[in-house]
């Protein structure tokens, strides 16, 4: 059977200590103000709950902003991992019109440190450069995946609140999570990938909040 | 100044490292991270190519992993174009607008040093330095080293300004021994984690997914915390929220149920408890409803929290840092919450509160506090008459070696002390901030070792010098338990040096080669290595893994029945009656209340009607570091938040990220609103450590007359929009 890779956030364990968020910025080099792995905070005073979730691109089984790239930039590789080929892509933004999660980013023309590019930008590596103008979005880590390694975010999580895997494989350890786990936005069919194991009542605020503002949204 | 000619250099030899990165091999590398000041420090492994840092993850399999944010951001910390590069000396007098500081050499700099200190020591004698380690902990040991040779007493830290120490001070007057106490084990079947946030805060490391997996057993939570915290969120089956400062008297009701309820070990209390029936008798005056007015906790869940906690042996405890000392009863507010755990007899039991049974011989105490052999601490007993602290906290002085530093501004304007010598200090850590950038100004001399110029402190010295950072050092290496860690470090940028280094330097040229290695780092390792008959090179061989010294013998509990309690072998707790001392002989001794009394907070009023609670931990950031350090932190915050209750909020007309004033008698800073159920009505809470919305400001310079610790969780506020 074919690998298909996905994740189960527990959102039980998840505490908003940013940590992925941290380990996804150091390990791909995003620039500045994009953060493909982001932290919501949803807060439902309704409820007397604060709700932390994990939330980056669902790396969804009929992906629509493959479909929606005017230039076939984007492709679902062998594993069920969705990416976008720096390549072909020339930052039309359909894409992020067509991602029902509000996921995918329009790299700026911005360095952390503009007056002297930190030597660790220097290696090289297609998956930590970032041209300005084109679209970026989380790649699952396929990078890392490729060496036998977990996601970043994965690996990081200091609660252990992500459970990576191949969705197909039977005994993986996240088939055990997943009968517990929900989609989010399923009625929009994407097929997303990454599922979460909710706390009760939270799921229509949290669908709510993501259409709302997928955003971090700390500030203003 | 002589910022922009640095950068300009370290840009052009960034180039060079630039150049070569192609060219090497990426090899793997370890070392600590210091973000947030922890010790035991979490495990970084690092892939490096040639000298440059490229990567960064988790250490395999290191007993304090994973790692968290902060840990991430290190990375691009250390490649900071406004990084200190080379040492700098003022060239305005202190107390002038402008420091104009410029550069100068390492000789030059340690030609300061001396020269002030062999002056100073001939004019007002030695005990007129003060010796400080601020964040990082790691050259604690070395500066000692330097301080007690050199012959002052008085050396502190940020422990014994505002952090650990009042807490620790509570646990050796209560308990004998310090302890924050243990994550759950099997046994335990249920937890009490009082003021501490593990999930942002680590204590001890990032240790929330072994509470998580806990729960996940079925292990009961009781979370007390007037926050609502995702400690208490994601595990609390009880959350207790009480009113900021009233510790003691939540404690107290507890204690009233469980003794009411007779809920607690009997035959543990008659035999290991001193002033057993003072303190019955103490909280008989706390019943529920009383302490549901005191504290706003509902009397229905104090009793079923007390039920809870005593019913289901054996119980566990966590507690923080300083969450629950920062009020003017602190030290007497922390000893309540450890006489819970005592009276159900949960003291050094699988699953309960434990002492370890084999500490690495040669040290007694905690890492951070050093090897005392190393540190020289043998000293000190010949110069306790000199410690500044003696005579307004003679408790602490007796319990603690570390000089309490509060009073210092009173000591620079008595005289008492003509120079400072810190490394990684902050003034923002002190209440009224500017009554102490004042008093240092009016110093003979005053010195800095830090990472980058931070106004708030430089400004206020006369040198600063470049410290090199977590992956540029060797010292100090690392142990948990009795597993010990070393690293290997990359070149320092520019002309950084290792704080631990600088120490060692200063030592050599005030005319002790021999004493301090002829400043070399390695060397000194070797020194506390020894003792365990390893160097510096075994820990090379078995990088990854580390090296684990044998345990003498397997792990004991109940050592008070057994006389390992004790350093003279008898059975009993190490405190003067022999037992857990519910009524402490030694507060006794001093005049101080003797049991864990409750103390009224500062009262609220019409004008200042909320409680200000400050020093709550956002978990990307450590007090006021990360500010100059990195702009992948700061992304995520770049100024302080007021927390407010939504239903303190509206009635003000304040909404989410208007500007408001808060203020207190003290002070007033202008900062961004944020309702939230965070906090509860009737509570603010404020980060602190952000220069231009200071809220330490705002807080009276009056200590706990115990511990010296300042009420950073007390104040009574008022808040308006601006």
């Amino acid at each position: 059977m074919t690998v298909r890779y996905g994740i189960v956030v527990d959102l039980n364990r998840c505490t908003g200590c940013m940590t992925c968020v941290l380990a996804c910025k150091e390990e791909n080099l995003t620039p500045p103000t994009v953060w493909w792995n982001k932290v919501l905070e949803i807060e439902e005073p309704a409820l007397d709950s604060i709700t932390y979730v994990r939330y980056a691109c669902m790396h969804c089984d009929d992906p629509p902003c493959v479909a929606a790239c005017p230039e076939k930039a984007i492709y679902k590789r062998a594993d069920g991992i969705v990416i976008i080929d720096q390549a072909k892509c020339r930052g039309r933004g359909e894409c992020r019109k067509a991602c029902p999660y509000g996921v995918i980013d329009i790299n700026p023309n911005q360095d952390y440190f503009p007056s002297a590019k930190p030597p660790y930008q220097n290696t090289g590596e297609s998956f930590r450069s970032h041209p300005a103008g084109k679209a970026g979005k989380c790649t699952l880590c396929a990078h890392r995946i490729d060496k036998g390694k977990v996601p970043a975010c994965v690996e990081a999580c200091p609660s252990k609140a992500m459970t990576f895997g191949d969705l197909n494989d039977p005994v993986a350890p996240i088939r055990a999570k997943i009968s517990r786990a929900e989609q989010l936005l399923e009625s929009q069919k994407a097929g997303p990938k990454v599922f979460y194991v909710i706390p009760k009542n939270l799921s229509k605020p949290l669908e709510e909040r993501i259409v709302k503002n997928p955003r971090m949204d700390r500030l203003p | 100044m002589n910022f922009k000619d640095a950068s300009e250099e370290q840009g052009s030899s960034i180039r060079k490292e630039e150049d070569a990165l192609g060219l090497e091999e990426e090899t793997a590398g370890y070392t600590f991270c210091d973000g947030c000041n922890e010790v035991p420090f979490c495990g970084i492994k690092f892939y490096r190519r040639g000298e440059v840092v490229t990567r960064i993850e988790p250490w395999p399999d290191y007993p304090a992993s994973p790692l968290c944010s902060k840990a991430y951001a290190t990375l691009q910390r250390l490649y900071h174009p406004d990084r200190l590069k080379y040492p700098m000396k003022r060239t305005t007098p202190k107390g002038s607008p402008d420091p104009a500081f410029e550069r100068i050499s390492w000789d030059e700099a340690y030609d300061i040093i001396v020269h002030h200190l062999k002056r100073i020591k001939e004019r007002y004698g030695p005990h007129a330095v003060f010796f400080y380690v601020g964040d990082p902990k790691e050259p604690r040991a070395a500066v000692q080293r330097l301080a007690f040779t050199y012959g002052s007493r008085n050396y502190g830290n940020e422990s014994s300004t505002a952090c650990r120490r009042a807490a620790q001070l509570a646990e050796l007057l209560t308990y004998g021994f310090p302890t924050t106490g243990d994550l759950p084990t099997e046994q335990t079947k249920v937890m009490l984690i009082w003021g501490t946030n593990p999930a942002y805060s680590g204590q001890p490391f990032m240790c929330h997914w072994q509470f998580a997996d806990a729960k996940e057993r079925g292990v009961k939570f009781i979370v007390v915390d007037p926050r609502k915290t995702p400690t208490a969120t994601t595990l609390a089956d009880i959350h207790l929220q009480p009113r900021p400062g009233t510790t003691a008297a939540l404690a107290a009701g507890m204690m009233h149920v469980i003794f009411k309820e007779e809920l607690h070990n009997k035959a543990f209390c008659e035999k290991w408890i001193h002033g057993l029936d003072e303190l019955k008798a103490y909280v008989k005056g706390f019943p529920p409803n009383r302490v549901e007015g005191i504290t706003w906790v509902p009397a229905k869940k104090v009793i079923d929290a007390a039920r809870l906690y005593a019913c289901n042996a054996p119980g566990g405890l966590k507690t923080g840092a300083q969450g629950t000392t920062h009020d003017l009863n602190a030290t007497n507010n922390h000893r309540a919450i450890l006489l819970l755990p005592a009276i159900c007899g949960y003291i050094d039991i699988p699953g309960g509160v434990t002492k370890p049974t084999s500490p690495l011989e040669g040290m007694p105490g905690f890492w951070a506090e050093g090897p005392p052999s190393f540190c020289m601490r043998d000293k000190l007993a010949a110069m306790e008459a000199e410690r500044l602290d003696l005579e307004a906290f003679p408790a602490w002085a007796e319990k603690l070696f570390e000089v309490q530093t509060n009073h210092i501004v009173e000591w620079i304007g008595e005289g008492k002390v003509k120079a400072f010598l810190g490394w990684g200090f902050n003034m923002m850590i002190w209440p009224q901030t500017h009554e102490y950038q004042q008093a240092f100004a009016g110093l003979d001399f005053a010195m800095a070792v830090d990472y980058f110029y931070r106004p708030r402190t430089h400004d206020f010295v006369d040198l600063v010098l470049p410290a090199a950072m977590n992956f540029e050092r060797l010292a100090p290496f690392a142990y948990h338990g009795r597993m010990i860690f070393g690293r290997t470090p990359v070149k320092p940028a520019g002309e950084c040096r290792e704080d631990w280094k600088i120490a060692l330097d200063i030592g050599v040229r005030l005319g002790h080669p021999e004493i301090f290695f002829n400043g070399d780092v390695e060397a000194s390792c070797n020194e506390i290595l020894g003792m365990w008959g390893l160097t510096y090179d075994d820990l090379r061989k078995n990088q990854e893994k580390g090296i684990t010294v044998p345990a003498p013998c397997p792990d004991a509990f109940k050592k008070y029945e057994t006389g390992r309690m004790r350093p003279d072998g008898k059975p009993g707790f190490d405190t003067p009656s022999g037992k857990i001392e519910a009524l402490s002989m030694v507060l006794q001794k001093h005049g101080y209340p003797a049991l864990p009394e409750y103390k009224e907070p500062m009262p609220t009023s019409d004008e200042y009607p909320l409680i200000l609670l400050t020093g709550a931990r956002v978990p990307y950031i450590t007090h006021s570091k990360w500010r100059e350090d990195s702009p992948w932190l700061l992304e995520l915050q770049r100024e302080p938040l007021l927390m407010i209750n939504p239903r303190d909020a509206e009635p003000r007309g304040i909404g989410r990220w208007d500007i408001v004033i808060l203020k207190t008698p003290h002070g007033e800073i202008k900062v961004k609103a944020k309702p939230t159920i965070m906090v509860p009505k009737g509570v603010v809470g404020v980060m602190h450590g952000w220069a231009k919305a200071n809220v330490n400001e705002l807080i009276p310079r009056q200590f706990d007359p115990i511990s010296g610790f300042p009420p950073f969780k007390e104040v009574p506020c008022a808040v308006m929009k601006a």
